[in-house]
C-alpha cells in the first residue's frame, strides 16, 4: 500500500499506451522515461487537484466540481485543454443521464420527486446524487 | 406510467460518440477516460485539505492528466529528435521540464 502521494502511481500500461499513442509510429520510449512520465502524471493530479480546491473553498464549497478543475487548468496555463475536456465532459454527463435514467425506471416510487428536482437543476442533480454516493465512501476517511 | 418530462432519453448503445471500453481511432477530444477513476480519486483524497471531490471532477482530472501525458510526451520527443534517436529517454524529459513554462510545477518532483 503507498503512503506518500508521490507513490500512488497511475497503471504503467495505460500510461505507456497514451504515450506511444501521441508519438509517431516507431519510436520507443525508455523504461526511464516512462516511469518518470509516470510520477509527472501523478505529480499533475496533486498539483491540479490543490489548484482546483482553491477554487472550491473561494466559491464556499467543500466539494470540488468539475469546473473547479477547468479553472485550475487555466490557472495552471494549460488553457488549451480546456476545449476537448469541456467536450469530454459532455459525453460523460450524457452518459451518466443514461444510466440515471435506467435506475429510474426500476424505481417508480421516487419518480415523482425526481420530476420537479430533474427540471431545475439537471445537471447539478447528477453532481448531488454523486456527492451523496461521495459522502458514503467518504464517511470513514477523515479529512 | 408518463414519461419524465424534460429528460434525455437513454442513448442507444452505438449510437453516441463514445461508449465505455470504446476506443476512438486516434486521442479524439471527445472519448471516455483510459486512466482509471479510482486510481485518480486515490490521488485527490492524498490532499488532507480535500474533503469531496464529484465523480465528474475526478473524471475531468482524469482526462486532464491524459491530455497532459501526450502533451509531456510530443514535447519531450522534440529533444528526441534533435539527437536524431528514436527512443525518448529520460533526458529528453528533463530538457522539456526546463524549457518549458508550463512544466515548472515538475521541476524537483521526478527524482
Amino acid at each position: 500500500m503507498a503512503e506518500r502521494p508521490e507513490d500512488l502511481n497511475l497503471p504503467n500500461a495505460v500510461i505507456t499506451r497514451i504515450i506511444k499513442e501521441a508519438l509517431p509510429d516507431g519510436v520507443n520510449i525508455s523504461k526511464e522515461a516512462r516511469s518518470a512520465i509516470s510520477r509527472a502524471a501523478s505529480v499533475f493530479v496533486l498539483y491540479a487537484t490543490s489548484c482546483a480546491n482553491n477554487f472550491a473553498m473561494k466559491g464556499k464549497r467543500k466539494t470540488l466540481n468539475a469546473s473547479d478543475v477547468l479553472s485550475a487548468m487555466e490557472e495552471m496555463e494549460f488553457q488549451r485543454f480546456v476545449g476537448p475536456l469541456k467536450e469530454s465532459l459532455e459525453v460523460y454527463r450524457r452518459e451518466q443521464k443514461g444510466k440515471k435514467e435506467a435506475r429510474k425506471d426500476k424505481d417508480k416510487k421516487a419518480d415523482s420527486e425526481e420530476q420537479d428536482k430533474s427540471r431545475e437543476e439537471e445537471n447539478d442533480d447528477d453532481d448531488e446524487r454523486m456527492e451523496e454516493e461521495e459522502q458514503n465512501d467518504e464517511e470513514e476517511v477523515d479529512n | 406510467m408518463a414519461a419524465v418530462a424534460g429528460a434525455v432519453p437513454v442513448p442507444v448503445a452505438g449510437a453516441e460518440a463514445a461508449g465505455p471500453g470504446e476506443e476512438a481511432a486516434g486521442a479524439g477530444p471527445a472519448r471516455l477516460a483510459r486512466l482509471p477513476l479510482a486510481r485518480v480519486k486515490a490521488l485527490v483524497k492524498a490532499d488532507p485539505d480535500v474533503s469531496l471531490a464529484s465523480q465528474e471532477a475526478v473524471f475531468v482530472l482524469a482526462r486532464a492528466t491524459e491530455l497532459f501525458v501526450e502533451t509531456i510526451a510530443k514535447d519531450a520527443y522534440v529533444y528526441a529528435q534533435q539527437g536524431k534517436r528514436k527512443t525518448l529517454q529520460r533526458k529528453d524529459l528533463d530538457n522539456a521540464i526546463e524549457a518549458i513554462d508550463e512544466f515548472a510545477f515538475l521541476e524537483g518532483t521526478l527524482d
